[in-house]
């Protein structure tokens, strides 16, 4: 029989269609249809300069809104050789793991949602909000920032926010191992997580997962091992488990927001003077930057004429991450409720997802258009 | 006397279901950030369901998109009455930056039903969010039902 399960539906947060083939309570194959979201901002960028690009790339998906302007800076900066300044560099460290730590937290708190533990979620959503706090602080907007501009960032911030940040990531420490505690060690939770929606290393790769999903089950890749700002002046440790299930995912989730507080505080103890921003001439060209998002890695191809951007294609990280769900997480879960949980573990955001990429069979070319495809 | 019972009723339980019609995710996480301690909707009788069959107020979000046009009717059809849309952010109300050339949005949504109120903003604050739907929602799921009569 097939449950279909979408696209506005109680356990879900944003539109998309489950169909679910089962055999009794045991679900033995998924399939996801896509297609409610798609807004083609790729198409509406085209011809744009870069300001209105950047403003339009933040709203390719709002919990991650961050790291996309991140990426679209980076990429024209690396088309037009500028260099940021350091001040800069260490501010965008700041926001992006601000922002990991709070989409991490509503990462978690969904998938305590989905498995009906109103406790957990309620004490989630709690701490989250004092990472939202230091975002609005810093960048005076709580979901899309603005905060990246071609060169630098858009403002410079001193001692009167850092304060209040620190005050704020203390505040998380301060009941975040408690709140961890009730998940990876509460038998009623663990019950329903281990061993449920197992994904091993080898399907992890053939379904190109990423970030925590892909660490989840053995991947070592984290970007910000191969990014400059990270490589040069910062140490945190890239969490990694073995076991691929839904206890795995949520648990290294939990897992890297101590090491995203502690890159924010060598941040701050570090932070150098200097420019915050440096004029920018733009060139033609193309270059691909990939970076890492809190749900994995984001891909811009960017081709700009002078001051135009020709043509633009961005890969997210959801995309992999869902398909990588449909085919293995969701294949042998006992019952359709167990579905759900493996659906929101794999932490989905669907905005994201709605893109037109298509890798070939080795992953080595990325083409756009849906119709070079032979 | 059953209309004033009736009202008084509705004024304290209002179920919500949030229909994101094709934005960005930013309304949507504001959404769920009201459902936090901090901001507590449950506490003034506000139940988020995303049901659109027990939903008495539906929290529109995004820009309408080519899928939508003809599920947003049919989503608002289950709804039972009396029921209002109130659009959160500026997508459903002008589309934002997405209803430019090469965007595939049709918005407004009042286009497709009726919206009873609009909250501006990209995205707008929770507590923004939360103060709409105490403003307008029990006085117009009331009038709505008077209305159906």
């Amino acid at each position: 029989m097939i449950v279909p399960i979408g696209p506005i539906h109680p356990a879900l947060k944003e539109p998309i269609r489950l169909k679910l083939q089962t055999e009794g309570e045991r679900v033995v194959k998924a399939e996801i249809e896509y297609g409610y979201v798609h807004r083609g901002i790729e198409k509406i960028i085209e011809g744009q300069t870069w300001q209105k690009g950047i403003y339009l790339s933040e709203r390719v998906c709002g919990i991650c809104s961050y790291e996309h302007t991140q990426t679209f800076a980076e990429t024209i900066e690396q088309i037009s050789d500028v260099e940021v300044p350091l001040r800069a560099q260490f501010l965008r460290v700041i926001t992006n793991e601000l922002d990991r730590i709070q989409s991490h937290f509503l990462a978690n708190s969904t998938f305590f949602k989905s498995m009906d533990h109103e406790t957990l979620f309620m004490h989630v959503l709690e701490l989250r909000e004092y990472a939202m706090d230091s975002i609005e602080l810093l960048t005076g907007n709580r979901v899309n920032m603005g905060w990246n501009v071609v060169g630098g960032v858009r403002m410079d911030a001193d001692e009167r926010h850092f304060k209040p940040i620190l005050e704020n990531l203390d505040k998380i420490e301060e009941s975040f191992d408690r709140v961890r505690a009730l998940f990876a060690e509460g038998p009623a939770l663990a019950l329903r997580c281990k061993g449920i929606g197992v994904m091993t290393k080898k399907e992890a790769i053939k379904g190109r997962a990423v970030g925590p999903i892909g660490r989840a089950s053995g991947i070592k890749e984290d970007l910000r091992n191969g990014h400059y700002t990270y490589d040069d002046h910062f140490d945190f440790k890239v969490i990694r488990r073995t076991e691929g299930d839904n206890y795995a995912r949520t648990l290294t989730r939990f897992d890297e927001i101590p090491e995203s507080i502690s890159l924010v505080r060598q941040a701050i103890e570090n932070m150098p003077d200097g420019e915050i921003r440096t004029p920018a001439t733009l060139k033609s060209g193309y270059a691909m930057r990939r970076n890492e998002a809190p749900r994995g890695e984001v891909t811009y191809m960017i081709e700009t004429n002078g001051s135009l951007i020709k043509n633009i294609s961005i890969r997210t990280p959801s995309i992999a991450n869902m398909d990588s769900c449909a085919k293995y997480m969701i294949r042998d879960v006992p019952t359709v409720a167990d579905a759900v949980s493996t659906y929101a573990s794999c932490d989905p955001c669907v905005a994201c997802a709605e893109r037109v990429a298509i890798t070939n069979e080795y992953g080595k070319t990325a083409i756009k258009d849906i119709y070079e495809v032979k | 006397m059953l209309d004033a019972i009736k009202d008084v009723v509705r004024k304290s339980s209002i179920h919500v279901c949030i229909v994101n019609c094709g934005g960005c995710n930013g309304c949507d996480v504001e959404c769920v950030a009201l459902l936090s301690p901090r901001y507590d909707l449950e506490q003034y009788g506000i139940y988020v369901h995303n049901n659109p069959r027990e939903a008495d107020v539906l929290l529109l979000t995004g820009a309408v998109t080519e899928q939508w046009t003809d599920n947003l009717k049919r989503i608002y059809d289950k709804a039972p009455e009396p029921k209002i849309a109130v659009a959160v952010g500026n997508c459903p109300q002008s589309g934002d930056v997405f209803a430019q050339e090469g965007g595939h949005v049709h918005a407004p949504a009042s286009d497709f039903i009726p919206v009873a109120a609009a909250i501006p903003g990209c995205p707008p604050r929770p507590s923004e969010i939360l103060e709409a739907i105490l403003a307008v929602g029990p006085q117009a799921i009331a009038d709505r039902g008077r209305e159906m009569k």
